[in-house]
């Protein structure tokens, strides 16, 4: 007992921010329920899930801007309201508008000037790759280059904590591979990184950690590799005469449904030995379609529900 | 607990003072490049008082007093302006557009986002009082001296607070859509229906102490060695206990929901 004693302190200490039992709903909606999170020194914590998994309540209470209902939220061991707390933070939030009339390097120079030892404004546009905007006003940017230029605010402060939440949705691939390099680079440098997306792969070019959220709960953590095999599944679709206890006996089968139409649809790791036992338990199996599981089939089979 | 933040760099008093500075600064810069924004608040006060006050200043055939009377006025007009657009408007389309989620996510120091359009306000107001100040000794024929025109323009820098208190709370409670409305009615009675630039009569008279610049026009009058009614006490007291109240509901919309 003296041993788990000391670990939760020591994790409780090392822990950068941490949700513990966190509930917090709007209105009849239930946002988190119950969720245990915690972003570690010098990882790059990816939160996968669904639209309204909870993905951006989550960070949102880490930043303050909700109380939770329920829980304990904590930000480098503090109140996430306190200013030392929050000025080792960098954030770029999914929506936001910032001011038409100033150009990118103006709403730079106005946001570093909050934190204690940022970087100059020259390094930033360097860093973040902005070089081409950064004497633009804000109103007169593409939706890709004010994400681009959003990302430049969030990491000006040097911050040791940086949430990016959906940071590169509606970026063409030049300007999503630009941020990625530059996340990796400030990882390497030590920073921690809680990076929230729809993107599995997005997931897999960046994190060392996933969490998967679902209907405002963790329904799976581990390591990108995990999360991979996870999502590696195949799924197979056939029309067949084939009952599905049958094909839920196969050993290689993970997941099966039947639909009402007769529609036999099966998950697994390995689609060729599931598709031989078809073809010769049933050979007048027609309609027969193989795919890679998306991730919302991983969703789906991790949740038991339907992901959007 | 709190040994994780024990290193790293601390934000020193002086980077505090800057970060206030500066975002002042770049809300100063950022109104300045809107026109909708900045020509009418910068411009209307003079052309007015050069039209009303100057151009159509009876021909020497003027009331005692009178081009005074139009001076203090127009300047009361042009000094509520930057305070009750800047925050009415900027407020609501802010809290609108999710720039103030943002800002409170970021370290910004207790007050930045008002103290920055505070600051913004006296800067506009101040450049509106130099005009005016130069119009009115130029042509305008004001007969103040240099130091009833400094216990003016004094007596008007206090005149900023309540209009950003009143900006505040139309920012804070109004939608986006219709602040600029709400703002410009206020504005329009505050400039017409309180007395600034003519005697007013029955009704409008009787109600004239609902309208804050008619506080500050007596206080005006008073710093110009002019005829005033009412105490000068009470028109101070009027103003404070108006921009409390005012700061004050608006600050509990905006800690509610952001």
């Amino acid at each position: 007992m003296a041993d788990d004693g000391s670990h939760v302190a020591r994790l409780a200490q090392d822990a950068l921010a941490r949700l513990s039992g966190v509930k917090k709903r709007y209105g009849a909606t239930v946002a988190l329920d119950g969720l245990d999170l915690e972003v570690r020194p010098g990882e790059l914590l990816a939160v996968l899930g669904p639209n309204g998994a909870g993905k951006t309540t989550a960070i949102a209470l880490m930043l303050g801007l909700q109380v939770p209902d329920a829980g304990q939220v904590t930000l480098f061991g503090r109140s996430p309201h306190d200013l030392t707390a929050r000025r080792n933070v960098g954030v770029m939030m999914q929506e936001v508008a910032l001011p038409d009339a100033l150009t990118v390097r103006d709403l730079i120079g106005q946001t570093s000037a909050y934190y204690p030892a940022p970087l100059t404004p020259a390094e930033t546009i360097a860093l973040a790759g902005v070089e081409k905007i950064a004497r633009r006003p804000y109103a007169k940017l593409s939706g890709g280059q004010k994400r681009q230029a959003q990302f430049a605010l969030a990491i000006c402060g040097r911050p040791r904590l940086l949430f990016l939440d959906e940071p590169t949705t509606g970026l063409d691939i030049n300007a999503r591979e630009t941020m990625w390099a530059c996340v990796r680079n400030l990882v390497a440098a030590g920073t921690s990184v809680v990076l929230t997306t729809h993107y599995i792969e997005e997931a897999e070019a960046l994190a060392d950690r996933v969490v998967v959220m679902a209907k405002g709960r963790e329904v799976a953590q581990g390591t990108v590799g995990e999360m991979r095999a996870l999502v590696a599944r195949k799924r197979i679709d056939c029309a067949t005469s084939l009952s599905l206890a049958k094909a839920l006996a196969w050993p290689e089968v993970s997941a099966a449904s039947l639909s009402a139409a007769g529609q036999l649809s099966i998950t697994t790791a390995d689609a060729e030995a599931v598709v031989r036992r078809l073809l010769a338990a049933d050979p007048e199996l027609k309609d027969l379609e193989v795919r890679r599981a998306g991730l919302s089939e991983a969703f789906a089979e991790l949740t038991q529900e339907p992901a959007e | 607990m709190t040994a994780i933040l024990d290193t790293g760099p601390k934000m020193t008093a002086g980077r505090v003072l800057g970060a206030y500075l500066s975002d002042a600064r770049y809300e100063s810069l950022r109104l300045l490049r809107t026109p909708a924004f900045s020509i009418p608040i910068l411009a209307m006060p003079i052309l007015f008082y050069t039209f009303f006050g100057v151009l159509l200043n009876g021909g020497g055939h003027r009331p005692p007093g009178f081009s005074d009377m139009m001076f203090v006025g127009w300047t009361v007009y042009g000094v509520m302006g930057p305070g009750l657009f800047g925050f009415g408007i900027l407020v609501a389309v802010e809290r609108n557009m999710g720039l103030l989620t943002f800002k409170r996510a970021l370290p910004m120091p207790t007050g930045g986002y008002l103290a920055a359009k505070l600051i913004m306000a006296y800067l506009f107001a101040l450049v509106v009082m130099a005009m005016l100040v130069t119009a009115g000794l130029t042509m305008g024929h004001v007969t103040l001296s240099p130091m009833q025109l400094l216990t003016v323009a004094a007596t008007m820098s206090l005149g900023v607070i309540p209009a950003c208190a009143i900006g505040l709370f139309i920012g804070a409670w109004a939608p986006a859509s219709s602040a600029s409305a709400f703002a410009n009615i206020v504005y329009l009675g505050m400039a017409f229906l309180s007395g600034l630039f003519f005697p007013l009569s029955g009704f409008l008279h009787d109600i004239r102490a609902i309208w804050p610049t008619y506080h500050l026009v007596q206080l005006a009058h008073a710093a110009a060695g002019m005829p005033t009614e009412g105490s000068m006490v009470g028109h101070a007291g009027v103003l404070a206990a108006l921009s409390a109240v005012l700061i004050l509901l608006a600050s509990r919309k905006l800690a509610r929901r952001g």
